[in-house]
């Protein structure tokens, strides 16, 4: 009989793939991946604030301060490249604030680091049926979010001025985005870590648009990359006693260098 | 019937005035070419008739606000600000814009859009990924979604830019053919080649130097003003030609 825990893992790895789905593909269209690695350590301060709370004054999810962190500086981000801001360097100050936080947050709970190191690197075998919820409760979210607004996200994506001249709330669909975002990294925390959330966000969505061309073929093949990636690093742990995470990465990673391989 | 009304249209950016108390009416149906040189605020004008940017004084559009009469009309872009990195179908290009109000699309909005790119002549790259499309190619496609919604006024951002000149004699064509019951209001450094179907030329350089018909406003000494150099004119009959023409772009 298959161990609990396992389960939740296999479970956590197709919910992955749906965010990887619809949050990486986009991310990877709109040319803002390193926006979600950004995202990903601000996450990472919120939850190491998050933590320190816990510990100091009351009883708190981590994972909600992780959140609304996220958003926070995810629509800072916004702000700034509405501001004319060049959106690499609105999201590398936003890394060197949040990763500043992440540090600060992180010597304030020096005997709680093994938690926040869960955070880090994650652990996609080790879910709690609450983190579980969280997750699929995150899922549910970027999925309305994405099946509402599709269309006008994507035409925004494509062609901003235009988007906005045809009567689409061109910032309004951008702020829908950057929430989408911070809420499906939030969701990958526990599971890969801060870290990792990039490999298995980015990589198969980025794989997925070289081999397969169009704006579906890419959605759905990120989906199975991301699966394919998920469950082999799952896969791979048990015989090599190596998170499965780092594994999920390295897959998704050599799926990405076939691709290469194609014109 | 007046399809842009502004009066006192100013538009700044920060410090930098892009147009300076512009007022001008211009009637629907007609054609309008809008000229002057870079940084004349040619497609800050553009933009403020379809209600993208802040300004100062008034600009109706169909007697409306610029926002509001955004669905009546139809809008190509230049093509720098396209992003390529979105893997569409040139099916996808036109079908985003027929249907951007709507969660999905229906057979009509389909032959709507095949109708509307057999018109520029692409009917055969429905199927075809966009980017991989050649520069002129992707201007005929834009072409065809500002035009997908068969919108009253149709505005058009240096519209020849890339094009050979067998797809830039196609396009006019078509303006040719669609003039009769819409505005039409082009951005173009060269106008030569549109000379016959122009009704009215409008020369811009953040101040508006001239609004007439073709004869009456391309004259050397408007020309002059205008760019800061002398350029020669040629007179037949009807109409002119700008020898040497505004080619910077």
């Amino acid at each position: 009989m298959l161990d609990i825990l396992l389960i939740r893992g296999i479970v956590a790895m197709f919910l992955i793939a749906i965010v990887s789905a619809t949050i990486g593909s986009f991310s990877v269209f709109r040319g803002s991946t390193f926006f979600v690695a950004g995202i990903a350590h601000g996450a990472l301060a919120g939850a190491a604030l998050g933590i320190f709370i816990s510990i100091t004054f009351f009883e708190i999810n981590p994972l909600i301060v992780a959140l609304l962190f996220s958003i926070f500086f995810a629509l800072s981000i916004g702000f700034a490249t509405r501001r004319k801001e060049d959106v690499d360097i609105a999201v590398g100050v936003m890394f060197a604030l949040s990763m500043s936080l992440a540090v600060l947050f992180l010597s304030m709970i020096r005997e709680y680091a093994t938690v926040a190191w869960g955070l880090i690197i994650g652990d996609v075998l080790l879910l709690s049926s609450g983190d579980l919820n969280i997750l699929l409760a995150s899922v549910m979210t970027v999925l309305i979010i994405f099946v509402l607004f599709y269309r006008k996200m994507l035409y925004v994506i494509f062609d901003r001025e235009s988007a906005e001249a045809a009567g689409i709330r061109v910032s309004l669909h951008e702020t829908l985005l950057f929430i989408m975002i911070a809420v499906g990294v939030v969701a990958l925390l526990k599971c890969v870590g801060s870290i990792l959330v990039y490999a298995l966000l980015i990589v198969p969505a980025a794989s997925s648009r070289r081999l397969f061309g169009s704006v579906p073929g890419t959605i759905v093949g990120a989906f199975v990359i991301s699966l394919v990636s998920g469950l082999g690093g799952i896969a791979l742990s048990m015989y090599l006693s190596v998170a499965p995470s780092a594994l999920a990465g390295l897959i998704a990673s050599a799926i990405y260098a076939i691709s290469l391989l194609k014109r | 019937m007046l399809s842009v009304e502004a009066r006192g249209l100013t538009v700044r950016y920060g410090d930098y005035v892009a147009l300076e108390d512009v007022s001008i009416e211009i009637e629907h149906p007609s054609l309008v070419v809008i000229m002057g040189p870079n940084g004349a605020g040619k497609s800050t004008f553009l933009k403020a008739v379809l209600g993208l940017i802040p300004y100062e004084g008034t600009v109706n559009v169909f007697d409306e606000n610029p926002k509001d009469a955004r669905r009546r009309v139809g809008y190509l872009p230049q093509r720098e600000y396209i992003n390529l990195n979105v893997p569409l179908k040139v099916r996808d290009v036109l079908l985003l814009s027929l249907t951007s109000r709507k969660v999905a699309v229906s057979r009509e909005d389909v032959a709507r859009a095949k109708e509307t790119l057999s018109m520029v002549g692409m009917e055969n790259f429905w199927d075809s990924r966009f980017d991989s499309l050649s520069g002129g190619q992707q201007q005929r496609v834009l072409f065809a979604r500002a035009l997908v919604n068969d919108p009253d006024m149709l505005i058009l951002d240096e519209p020849f830019s890339a094009t050979d000149v067998k797809t830039r004699i196609s396009l006019i064509n078509l303006l040719h053919r669609i003039k009769r019951d819409k505005t039409i209001l082009i951005v173009l450094h060269d106008i030569n080649p549109m000379v016959e179907c122009t009704d009215r030329v409008m020369l811009l350089n953040r101040r508006l130097l001239a609004y007439g018909p073709v004869v009456e406003v391309i004259t050397e000494e408007n020309l002059e003003k205008l760019y800061g150099t002398r350029i020669p004119v040629v007179r037949q009959g009807p109409v002119c030609y700008v020898l040497g023409g505004d080619r910077h772009a």
